[in-house]
């Protein structure tokens, strides 16, 4: 059965960047969303399991995102996949649940890395 | 498609440029960060194709009524040209004397030292950025002190540009915890636009 | 194979003698900043051959380079791994050199811009650095003449020429700025206005020129009194103005009686003229009340006038009626 994998990022240009990293002959349902309220809606709905997730967005951003996911006790596995690499936000997406961060803009190997060391694949 | 008289970006471009910004500028914020050792608050970089007149609307994270100090580095690569901008809050200075441990108060002198030094990280860290996920080596000339403690609209009209059009990125850079604020303008000649707009192209391409 | 390795050498010797013929300084230094490399434009212009300089440290060869601020510019280089640039508007020069036209250049040292860049960070680790020295001689001493002219022409716009105390409307703009700061910080400031007694009598008897004596007179003992931080100008004809910052108003008429007194003791010659006179004062100290630059200086004009009224060669401090 096919995994439902969700990218949320505002740039459109972003989002098709990470679909494009993500590793080719797995098998998944991805969707996108532009901010975190969309992003909610949609692990609400089903449609992410596992949640790539940008940290600067409008609206509802990674933080408040991620906040969201741990207060609605949603059942979702979080990457967040940003250009804040700061040592601060590492820890604080950490802190707020996230299982792993990866810096913009992803690579192939990496997620493949980071889905392979998390059991995914 | 044949040239048009008229430089032009889409949205689909002016998307790809603000992500491309965005990665950079979160580079260039990490040296900063561990320079200073602070966490420096990342904006949404404004990516517009402007008149070069309307210059001073681009710098909108900078009030009117405030005196600041700037300076400009011009770059290169590929054929793509384009100036730097940073511009600094004049009030800024006290905060970033005592981060950067200078010691002591913020005459002009130092402040210019400040001014440089900020400079050297977020200009050619975003060029480095900028430059890795467009596959474009930039060189930098030398930077140029713009003015110090000047109006705003004196030093951006100090400078008689000869482009008509220019795309520019303005990231607006604040630091948790203190009262500094910086303006980084990268202005893109207008006719690296074009240039430019084929690599971004390319990396649109599904 | 023998052949393409002398080919080889050869052009890489060709190369090596364009670095060194480069007009611009190319040295680099190690972690520790020990020398590894000199070229011609750093050997002719310090007097040092390669060998000499060859593994010192930087800061012992020379000792003028400001070991703190370099090494505050170069440890960026070196742990950020990103360039650094500094202007002779910073430093004049890194390195003291004489300026390469002894006999038309007017400046005496060479200016210089610099370029520090990271080297050898195949492994992102910066192990030396690049150091590239400019001559911008021309550059900065354009610059600074350009700069010396522009201020001697704001201080002619500024002064008097007559007595070169500030203009009335400079002095203006000094008072509305010690007003708006004395309204934020809080901070004591006095003003002072005063004027020549009987000033229409000194021209009607001995003449304008020597009215003018008694101007410039006026003046030149106000110099003499003032504090560096006083700011004073010439408000009208024979009427002065004074910011006294940091100065109480009992504080500024003890200024202001010396002065008074130094001016009714002072002699004007003029030609063969010679003649006294005297000046009345007001002082208004800086108040809640006072809403405006404008009402500051009637309240001090007011005292002048309270001045006069007594009798004058006096110095009254204005206060609310």
């Amino acid at each position: 059965m096919a995994i439902p994998v969700l990218i949320c990022d505002d740039s459109s240009f972003a989002r098709k960047q990470m679909a494009r990293a993500l590793p080719e002959g797995w098998e998944v349902e991805v969707s996108f969303a532009c901010n975190g309220e969309e992003a909610i809606q949609a692990i609400k709905e089903g449609k992410g399991e596992i949640v790539f997730l940008d940290l600067t967005m409008p609206v509802l951003d990674g933080f408040g995102t991620l906040a969201q996911i741990k207060q609605q006790d949603l059942n979702a596995m979080v990457i967040v996949v940003s250009g804040d690499i700061q040592p601060e936000a590492h820890t604080e997406v950490m802190g707020l649940g996230a299982m792993e961060f990866i810096k913009k803009p992803a690579s192939k190997e990496k997620v493949l890395e980071v889905l392979k060391r998390f059991g995914v694949i | 498609m044949t040239q048009t008289a008229n430089v032009s970006i889409t949205e689909d471009q002016r998307d790809c440029y603000q992500e491309i910004s965005n990665v950079a500028m979160g580079q260039a914020a990490d040296l900063l960060a561990r320079l200073l050792g602070v966490k420096v608050i990342l904006p949404i970089p404004v990516v517009n194709l402007i008149e070069v007149n309307e210059l001073r609307m681009a710098l909108s994270g900078i009030e009117n009524s405030e005196t600041v100090s700037g300076v400009c580095q011009g770059f290169i690569g590929n054929g793509i040209s384009g100036e730097a901008l940073l511009i600094f809050n004049d009030t800024s200075f006290n905060d970033i004397s005592d981060l950067l441990k200078y010691g002591g108060v913020a005459d002009k002198s130092l402040e210019l030292e400040l001014l440089m030094d900020v400079a050297n990280i977020l200009i050619g860290a975003c060029l480095r950025g900028v430059g890795e996920q467009l596959d474009v080596g930039f060189s930098q000339g030398h930077p140029v002190v713009l003015g110090q403690h000047v109006n705003l609209n004196d030093l951006v009209a100090a400078n008689n540009y000869r482009w008509t059009k220019t795309l520019a990125i303005e990231i607006n850079y604040k630091i948790e915890g203190y009262n500094i604020n910086c303006d980084l303008l990268l202005l893109f000649a207008e006719d690296a636009i074009e240039v430019l707009n084929r690599k971004v192209n390319y990396l649109l391409e599904d | 194979m023998a052949d393409n390795s002398s080919d080889n050498f050869k052009e890489f010797h060709s190369y090596m003698a364009m670095l060194q013929n480069l007009d611009v300084g190319l040295v680099v230094l190690d972690r520790e900043y020990r020398i590894q490399l000199w070229n011609n434009f750093m050997e002719s212009h310090s007097g040092l051959h390669p060998y000499e300089v060859r593994d010192k440290q930087l800061f012992e060869t020379f000792p003028e380079i400001n070991e703190e601020w370099f090494r505050h510019k170069a440890e960026c280089v070196f742990q950020l791994n990103t360039r650094a640039f500094t202007t002779w508007e910073q430093r004049p020069f890194l390195f003291k050199f004489k300026n390469y036209r002894p006999i038309t250049g007017s400046a005496e040292f060479m200016y210089q811009n610099i370029t520090i860049i990271p080297l050898d960070s195949s492994v992102g680790i910066v192990e030396r650095i690049g150091i590239i020295v400019y001559d911008v001689t021309d550059v900065a001493v354009n610059r600074i003449e350009l700069k010396a002219v522009n201020d001697e022409l704001k201080r002619l716009s500024r002064t008097d020429r007559l007595t070169g105390l500030y203009n009335r409307g400079y002095w203006q703009e000094c008072a509305e700025r010690e007003f708006k700061r004395g309204q934020r910080t809080g901070r004591v400031t006095s003003l002072l206005m005063f004027d020549i007694d009987h000033f229409k009598h000194v021209n009607d008897t001995y003449g304008h020129p020597a009215g003018d004596a008694a101007i410039k007179n006026t003046a030149d003992q106000l110099v003499m009194n003032m504090r560096e931080t006083d700011v004073a100008g010439r408000y009208g004809g024979e009427e002065y103005a004074m910011l006294l910052v940091d100065t109480t108003a009992e504080n500024a008429k003890i200024f202001a009686d010396r002065l008074r007194e130094h001016i009714a003791a002072s002699t004007v010659h003029y030609q063969d003229v010679s003649f006294q006179y005297t000046v009345s004062m007001g002082i208004a100290e800086l108040n809640d009340d006072i809403k405006s630059v404008d009402e500051w200086i009637d309240a001090a004009d007011h005292a002048l006038y309270e001045s006069k009224e007594g009798g004058r060669n006096t110095v009254t401090i204005y206060k609310k009626s």
